[in-house]
């Protein structure tokens, strides 16, 4: 039998054009990041060229810079909100899609909808409103008040997740639970929630990248720089009052993504169960 | 051991009435199952005794005691559910040790009872797998075990033996029922499978529609159904049945006729039909092993041409067509004798085993 060229290497020739396609549409991103990089590390560009190689716009990690506050207490302020957001939200929405998931109450269908929309919701025409009940909660230039807004407005969609997640464990597993002589409560505890911890772990990974990556609130409601976080940081660089300083720019945002990308690789196959089981309404 | 005393006992889900008013007892010790299609009420019926739904309205009584509103955990009942309900991130020891843990024993009484009942079900050198490691036979074995350890004085089976395969159930059949009797312990059994009920249980209630229709015997339910719903259920192939027949008094005999057909009634029987005061729209009921298959008229039958034949190896089922009945007869016969598709064949019947029905309540008759 004789075989042409192109139908003896059919499925390589169609991986290699797929790839290819692929490649050429994520090369913009790619690039992005390759500037990102090389641009940290130089003095100056010549588009894609560095033009000499230094170290000095990583300056911030051991000196302190006049007209920013300390990069580490700035780090450990990003974290302690991404964090607080991540706890919070973890709690809240395991019990919260219990709930949704296990529990037939009155004006149940109407509060899922209800939290679609919310999570629709554009947060920054809230802005006006927030800040009067930060105020008067006290809670301005504080980080709690990041943390609470944050929390919040992650919630609805964290507890849709988790609802996903509660709706795929069969009820025998609770009934069996409960003839095994636990009540309720020990029953979630002890045996579905071990079950549901891929939608935990995923709704967390999402409340700590969104808290991480908080940019409007930060920049609304802190007004001190020793509240600052990271993204406030990288904004500062880009200066009302100063020269755009790009290396500095690019190494700080460079600093700034490099826990997103750590956590994403860690926790990247939950990501992919989200899509498999986990949200099926 | 306590008897199960079931009360008017109704579940409404909404507008849906899944139990409606069913009453019932379970012997101390005593093996019932609750049989009946998918959707009747009976897996509802369970998981009230269980304690897992709440009745709409009426009672159940263990012995004395009212459990209408007692929580599974203080009903002393073990459970066996359909897909095994086994907790998959616990090893099969730590399955069999949690509704041992939930009592607070010790560790080491805790250890030799799940030691010793998974000694007595073949199970213990499966301790440290997991549930997702192990077969469908095995996971059925460590359901029961997790439900026998607590030493339940109810148990429990929600179709326990549906999810395996033809040769285990069979197996798992004679073993469970084996188990149940040396350990004396009260069961409820729900099945859809009337060859595991009838194998199994002492007495069978036959649900539909969220009612009982019957409840007796093995015996009772298979030789004198209640119903034309009882009498298809049980046996299998189920009962033939042929429609609309009226009844005649020919020479002082009583005969059921449909066109061609005319099948004689005894003296008993007639009197029956007529006390019941209905003459037409009955319906003729007898089961495949009630008929033989001859050449030529012999007796009290029907003439019939054969449709098509499926050979069991030990039984031979012959569908056998008749002028003017709707549905095929089917009969068992001797593999051994001579029978051909597209024969005329003569199904002679035992007279003592005919039933006849009211075509529109769909009730005995006798």
């Amino acid at each position: 039998m004789k075989l042409s060229f192109y139908q003896r290497n059919a499925d390589r020739i169609r991986i290699f054009f797929f790839i290819l396609v692929m490649f050429i549409i994520t090369l913009p991103i790619i690039l992005g990041y390759l500037w990102l990089v090389l641009r940290s590390f130089s003095v100056d560009m010549n588009g894609f060229v560095p033009t000499e190689l230094t170290l000095k716009n990583w300056r911030f990690l051991w000196t302190s810079m006049k007209g920013y506050p300390n990069i580490w207490r700035t780090t450990m302020n990003t974290a302690f909100v991404a964090l607080m957001v991540m706890a919070i939200e973890a709690l809240l929405t395991s019990m919260g899609g219990y709930a949704l998931s296990r529990y037939d109450f009155p004006g149940r269908s109407n509060l899922m909808k209800f939290i679609l929309v919310l999570h629709a919701f554009p947060s920054v025409s809230l802005m006006v409103a927030l800040y009067y009940v930060l105020k008067y909660l006290h809670l301005l230039d504080n980080l709690w008040g990041i943390i609470l807004l944050k929390a919040s407005l992650e919630i609805p969609w964290g507890t849709w997740v988790m609802k996903g997640f509660y709706d795929g464990i069969p009820w025998e597993m609770e009934w069996a639970g409960l003839v095994d002589g636990y009540t309720r409560l020990q029953v979630w505890r002890k045996i579905i929630l071990p079950l549901v911890k891929p939608g935990i772990a995923v709704t967390a990974v999402f409340a700590f990248l969104s808290g991480w990556s908080e940019f409007i609130f930060i920049n609304t409601f802190i007004f001190s720089q020793e509240f600052w976080t990271l993204s406030k940081y990288v904004k500062a660089t880009i200066g009302d009052f100063r020269f755009a300083d790009y290396g500095l720019l690019a190494a700080v945002g460079l600093f700034y993504a490099i826990p997103t990308i750590v956590l994403f690789f860690l926790v990247s196959k939950y990501m992919i169960k989200l899509t498999i089981g986990g949200v099926k309404g | 051991m306590p008897e199960i005393r079931v009360v008017d006992l109704k579940k409404y889900f909404g507008k849906v009435k899944a139990v409606d008013g069913i009453s019932f007892q379970v012997k101390d010790g005593e093996f019932v199952a609750l049989l009946g299609p998918s959707g009747c009420g009976k897996t509802t019926t369970l998981l009230m005794l269980a304690g897992i739904y709440k009745p709409t309205s009426g009672e159940i009584w263990f012995d004395d005691q009212l459990m209408n509103n007692v929580p599974p955990r203080y009903r002393g009942v073990g459970m066996v559910f359909q897909n095994y309900a086994l907790y998959p991130h616990m090893t099969v020891y730590e399955n069999i040790a949690f509704p041992l843990k939930a009592k607070g024993m010790n560790h080491d009484e805790i250890d030799s009872m799940v030691k010793e009942i998974t000694k007595k079900l073949l199970i213990d050198h499966l301790l440290d797998r997991k549930p997702t490691q192990i077969s469908g036979g095995q996971q059925q074995r460590v359901a029961l075990a997790r439900a026998l350890v607590k030493e339940p004085k109810v148990l429990l089976f929600d179709e326990p033996l549906s999810n395996l395969d033809a040769k285990l159930r069979m197996m798992m059949r004679a073993e469970i029922k084996k188990l149940q009797e040396d350990l004396g312990i009260t069961s409820v059994y729900v099945t859809h499978d009337q060859a595991e009920a009838m194998t199994m249980a002492s007495r069978i209630a036959i649900f539909n529609k969220g009612k009982i229709i019957q409840y007796g015997t093995p015996d009772e339910v298979y030789n004198s159904p209640n119903s034309i719903f009882v009498a298809t259920f049980m046996g299998n192939p189920p009962m033939n049945l042929i429609y609309g027949m009226k009844f005649k008094r020919e020479e002082g005999e009583g005969v059921l006729k449909l066109k061609n057909i005319s099948v004689k009634l005894s003296d008993y029987q007639s009197k029956k039909v007529e006390e019941y005061g209905k003459t037409e729209n009955l319906v003729l009921g007898f089961r495949p092993e009630d008929v033989s298959i001859t050449k030529k008229e012999e007796g009290n039958g029907i003439w019939g041409e054969v449709y098509v034949l499926e050979p069991l190896g030990r039984d031979l089922i012959v569908n056998v067509k008749i002028e003017g009945v709707e549905n095929l007869i089917k009969v068992f016969s001797d593999p051994t004798k001579e029978i051909r598709e597209g024969d005329r064949i003569f199904l002679r019947l035992k007279p003592e085993a005919l039933h006849v029905f009211d075509g529109e309540t769909e009730v005995t008759i006798f």
